[in-house]
């Protein structure tokens, strides 16, 4: 038997297996999902503290866009400087729904994601064909273009006051979002669907599609993968998550501003990326809570947030050289290594 | 040795988690308990290129709090103000308005935020019911579109309309004595520095109907460089600018005028220069140039002012600015309000806000007025007048004309459609 023909034996040997194992998982990721939803859920119940609903409630738009970078910059080694511009696009997108058509909030959802996608694809076309540091500043730039737009076009979009006058929240299947618990409720059930969506894409033959072009695109353009093709999809879908962390936000701060879609943004979300860590799925949500945790901690006591958030950087980049997740999960195999070598 | 201990979270651990989550779980009920104190939340600017803003802000009010507390507080009440800084983000300001309220036991909101962030606010206020004194935001869409109308918001703030009112007649009389028909414009490109320099010379022109604007420059918001707008209105020759440019942009656009020469050759209208932000900090402050007045304790010329100024300096080592006077006002307006309505209930403090005139020491006549159709200031010092480079900056400064600025605001709210 040749090699190849080896090969091909394990393959169909071991494939059933590989199958079950990732139809066991899948079911897995989902059962993570309904009990996470449901311990978020409960908890208005159990706390009466608006603090601790308003802290969740910005933890699901931050980690839906922190989480869809990560799609972007762990999986696929696309490091995009301007992912913020689709948390804009979606604030503003469903603001501006809302405000001028009137129409029902799930209709002004989809229509805002579709808004994404077709601003992405136009977007991604561009930029996904360039490498590493062009592809970095062309989306910046894009970004900023955005950025600059909101601005002056002050007759749709308020300009730098943002959009003004609340934003309208008809009451739909029974839920009504200007209910403080509804809404935590339903910024809960987005994060955990989103985060289960972006889950099974990583998870997903087109998610290895993506490491193996991360990990070496020549030569998965040379096995037969439309690279531009896969690192497009991606871009979009990755969007379309930062757009629905876009949406949750404008209806935490019911408004827009163009804040939204400036570059600290997408450098809120690289920083995320690197204090959760780019290799576990869940590193940038830890990120987040990280983040969100220390930015209210420390704003608390000190105007010099600068400084400690900084420190924090430091210590990440210099100290640990990864995010905190890439750390335990290091530290954890190490010592079940150690053990099993004892052993 | 090998070391027994299991792997996990130790018992010590566990108790201090569990007591963070109960002291967190009990800090309302905790804050809510000591209700001697009045708390009033403030979410303002105290970090980044505006910071100024906020500490001003802050200092303003910290001194006028004292003063209350000194006599016995708000209804028998000591005011504890609790001040964060939101970066300027109205994220943040939302945010923080929301946590003072729920988490800290905040009564009341001095909104100290700038532009955007003071919608953000805005909109808490409307969400959460607690009256609201928007002590910063120039914005005059604020206040004057009838769909941000919430009847526990009030604006303790100079509004853009006002400024242009008064500076649109002020100029346009110089324009008609000295001769001045064609004009240029310099203002930062942003939403304040459109609105406002389209008010200026739409109320210019109807003053004084034969001037031609001949030349506009916007420079982006912080430019450093502003080489190629300088030359760009010495080529177009114009006998008169105007600009609202303000604090660090205004001081580096003048510092590198004066190289060009540029105020020797045309009259020149800065609505922010007459502010000791901008005041103190320019090199070599051109004689002439006409400012709006920001602050100054020249203008309105009383001791109370002066005194006011002076009593600010004494404690804090600098010049008050004008977000301080707003601020200081709105703890004017709010002490008396709470006496009128002897209660702290922002319901009923809110009642006695509105349309409730003040002895103040930055009234024009000394007083000022919440006018009670618009929650918003009205009565307040302001003029304009010509720079010296020395104290006091601004010596003489021609007063507006509130029944002139009434007239002309009622005119361009139904322009806008918002009466």
């Amino acid at each position: 038997m040749t090699e190849l023909q080896a090969g091909r034996a394990s393959e169909t040997l071991s494939a059933p297996r590989i199958e079950t194992r990732s139809f066991r998982s899948r079911y897995r990721d989902i059962l993570v999902a309904l009990v996470a939803f449901a311990v978020l859920a409960a908890l208005p119940f159990f706390f009466g503290s608006k603090a601790l609903l308003d802290f969740v409630i910005r933890c699901s738009a931050f980690g839906l866009f922190a989480t869809s970078l990560n799609l972007l910059v762990g999986y696929t080694g696309m490091i995009s400087f301007g992912h913020g511009m689709f948390f804009g696009l979606g604030a503003y997108g469903f603001g501006l729904l809302m405000q001028r058509t009137g129409v029902p909030i799930p209709v002004a959802f989809v229509a805002t994601l579709a808004i994404t996608a077709v601003f992405a694809a136009i977007i991604g076309a561009i930029c996904v064909r360039l490498k590493e540091i062009y592809f970095a500043f062309v989306t910046l730039a894009f970004q900023m273009l955005i950025h600059s737009t909101i601005l002056t076009w002050a007759s749709l979009t308020g300009g730098d006051q943002g959009l003004r006058g609340g934003i309208p929240r008809p009451v739909f299947l029974g839920i009504d979002l200007a209910n403080h618990v509804h809404l935590y409720i339903t910024s809960c059930a987005l994060l955990v669907l989103g985060l289960l969506l972006m889950r099974q894409i990583a998870q997903s033959p087109f998610g290895y599609t993506l490491r193996m072009i991360r990990d070496n695109a020549r030569r998965a353009s040379f096995i037969g993968i439309d690279v531009w093709r896969a690192k497009l999809t991606i871009f979009v879908l990755a969007a379309l998550f930062a757009s629905t962390g876009g949406m949750v936000m404008a209806l935490f701060v019911s408004g827009a501003y163009p804040e939204f879609a400036y570059w600290t943004i997408s450098g809120e979300g690289i920083f995320i990326n690197m204090l959760g860590g780019v290799t576990t799925f869940l590193g940038p949500m830890v990120g987040t809570v990280l983040l969100l945790i220390l930015n209210d901690t420390v704003t608390r006591f000190t105007e010099y947030h600068g400084i400690v958030l900084g420190l924090v950087i430091l210590f990440f980049a210099i100290g640990l050289r990864k995010g905190l997740m890439d750390y335990l999960l290091e530290w954890y195999a190490q010592r079940r290594d150690g053990r099993g070598e004892r052993g | 040795m090998k070391r027994t201990r299991q792997p996990g979270i130790s018992r010590r651990a566990t108790l201090a988690l569990m007591g963070a989550g109960a002291v967190t779980i009990a800090a309302p009920w905790v804050a809510r308990a000591q209700a001697k104190t009045i708390k009033i939340g403030m979410p303002t600017i105290l970090s980044g290129r505006v910071a100024q803003l906020g500490t001003s802000s802050r200092n303003a009010v910290l001194l006028e709090v004292e003063k209350v507390n000194a006599a016995g507080g708000l209804a028998g009440r000591q005011i504890e103000m609790v001040i964060r800084d939101s970066k300027g983000q109205p994220q943040e300001a939302a945010r923080i308005a929301r946590e003072l309220v729920n988490t800290d036991g905040c009564e009341m909101l001095f909104d100290g935020e700038a532009s955007s962030g003071s919608f953000a606010v805005h909109e808490v206020a409307r969400d959460l019911g607690v009256l609201c004194i928007h002590t910063c935001s120039e914005a005059s869409s604020l206040t004057a579109d009838p769909k941000q109308h919430i009847p526990n918001a009030f604006r303790c703030v100079r509004q853009g309309i006002h400024d242009s009112i008064v500076g649109g007649s002020y100029a346009a009389a110089i324009a008609k004595t000295k001769g001045l028909k064609k004009w240029a414009t310099c203002s930062p490109d942003y939403a304040y520095g459109r609105d406002t320099t389209g008010e200026f010379s739409l109320y210019l022109k109807r003053f004084a109907p034969d001037v031609e604007i001949i030349s506009e420059s916007w420079p982006k918001l912080f430019q450093p460089d502003y080489t190629e707008v300088v030359t760009k209105i010495l080529q177009a020759k114009p006998q008169a600018l105007y600009t609202c440019l303000w604090g660090g942009d205004l001081t580096s656009y003048i510092d590198q005028a004066n190289i060009y020469a540029l105020f020797t050759q045309m009259e020149v209208f800065a609505v922010n220069m007459a502010d000791y932000t901008a005041l103190t900090v320019v090199k070599n402050l051109p004689k002439g140039i006409h400012s709006g007045n920001r602050y100054i304790k020249t203008f309105p010329k009383t001791p109370e002012n002066a005194a006011w100024g002076d009593a600010y300096r004494a404690k804090y080592n600098e010049y008050p600015t004008n977000w301080s006077w707003q601020n200081a006002t709105a703890v004017m307006l709010l002490t008396e309000a709470v006496k009128k309505a002897n209660s702290t209930d922002g319901k009923k403090v809110a009642e006695a806000l509105r349309g409730l005139t003040i002895k103040c020491p930055f009234g024009a006549d000394g007083t000022v007025t919440m006018r009670g159709e618009d929650n918003t200031l009205v009565g307040y010092a302001i003029g304009w007048g010509t720079t010296i480079p020395q104290e006091p900056y601004v010596p003489e400064v021609k007063a507006g004309d509130w029944k002139t600025i009434f007239e002309l605001e009622a005119e361009w709210k139904k322009s806008k459609g918002y009466t």
